[in-house]
């Protein structure tokens, strides 16, 4: 590599050679290996942009659109349970009890509006009950562990 | 630097997550829009300087990745690209829109001249620079937010901008020419 070639990758790329194309990485080290002053002098300008555009901070991402990106998810995966359970009081109860809040709460905007904390809430947690609270929340399939 | 990784085209570091969102594990739903809702949220706000079409945009990125997801395989290249150019696509619609469309409320974008001569304070010296970026044509500014922003390699940023290599240098180096030009004061030019 030359100074010219190096002069033009701090001035494409910046000051980072971390930054520059991959197969003339090595070649810039070494190059500035062999001149750190004037390697120095070169990358400064560059070095003093950087610097000058990192000011500009990413924004940051508020909770009212985190929730609607996690509320736009399809739906989860169901939990699997053995057919055993809903032959079980508690298996009866929750179909019963999840058929009434469809009946009642299950409107698509009320849905919409559960799943965020849905998918937080069934994220943090491998209970099987949690999932069934899941399920009176929402009146959808809940999500839950694989068998 | 931003986030993103700067590994070689071949690998995808997201292959695995994407596979288990496809699955509709809770978990991974989550880690995705962690790990990239940031990421394409900053995109579209440099790309557009507008905090609230930013938000739409980033939205509806995901809406399209999670029915993306299930059909993603893993010689498709890195699911982190496949947003960008969503993203970007969708910025070129509003761009459009907004040159075809006078608008009756610009964009909330900075005053060039705030803080001009006031004490650099952080805020003020955002301002600067989001207003320097946002003045830069189009395709160079697109070129300093993918490659300095979004951290992506000089063959990817390529790549999402259809153009070759050298074209992306090419606009790289005017794009931040010009902003030396525009932050002098902070950022002075090579004696």
């Amino acid at each position: 590599m030359d100074t010219e070639r190096y002069e033009r990758l701090a001035d494409v790329y910046g000051a980072d050679i971390g930054r520059w194309p991959q197969d003339e990485r090595d070649a810039a080290l070494a190059w500035r290996g062999r001149d750190p002053e004037a390697a120095r002098q070169v990358l400064a300008p560059a070095a003093a942009l950087d610097r000058a555009l990192d000011a500009w901070s990413p924004p940051v991402v508020s909770a009212a659109l985190r929730g609607r990106v996690l509320a736009s998810a399809p739906p989860l995966r169901p939990a699997r349970r053995g057919f055993g359970f809903w032959l079980t009081g508690a298996g009866l109860a929750a179909a019963g009890v999840a058929g009434v809040i469809v009946g009642i709460a299950g409107s698509s905007a009320a849905v919409s509006n559960a799943r965020a904390d849905e998918i937080l809430a069934a994220a943090t947690t491998d209970d099987a009950g949690a999932a069934f609270t899941l399920l009176t929340v929402s009146g959808r399939p809940v999500p839950g562990r694989s068998a | 630097m931003a986030d993103g990784s700067r590994q070689g085209a071949g690998e995808d570091p997201d292959q695995e997550l994407v596979a288990r969102v496809a699955r509709g594990e809770p978990a991974a739903v989550q880690a995705l829009v962690a790990r990239k809702l940031p990421r394409i949220l900053a995109l579209a706000r440099r790309m557009l300087a507008d905090a609230g079409e930013a938000e739409d945009v980033a939205q509806e990125v995901f809406v399209r990745a999670w029915k993306q997801a299930p059909r993603w395989t893993s010689g498709a290249g890195r699911f982190d690209t496949w947003m960008h150019r969503v993203a970007l696509n969708l910025c070129y619609d509003r761009l459009r829109r907004r040159r075809e469309t006078p608008m009756a409320d610009p964009p909330d974008r900075a005053d060039p001249g705030a803080g001009a001569e006031q004490g650099l304070q952080d805020a003020d010296l955002a301002r600067q620079v989001e207003a320097a970026v946002a003045a830069l044509p189009e395709r160079q500014r697109e070129a300093v937010v993918l490659c300095h922003y979004q951290a992506l390699t000089n063959i990817e940023a390529a790549a999402l901008m259809g153009v070759s290599v050298e074209a992306l240098e090419s606009l790289l180096s005017r794009g931040r020419r010009a902003l030396r030009g525009a932050l002098a004061d902070l950022a002075p030019a090579r004696t």
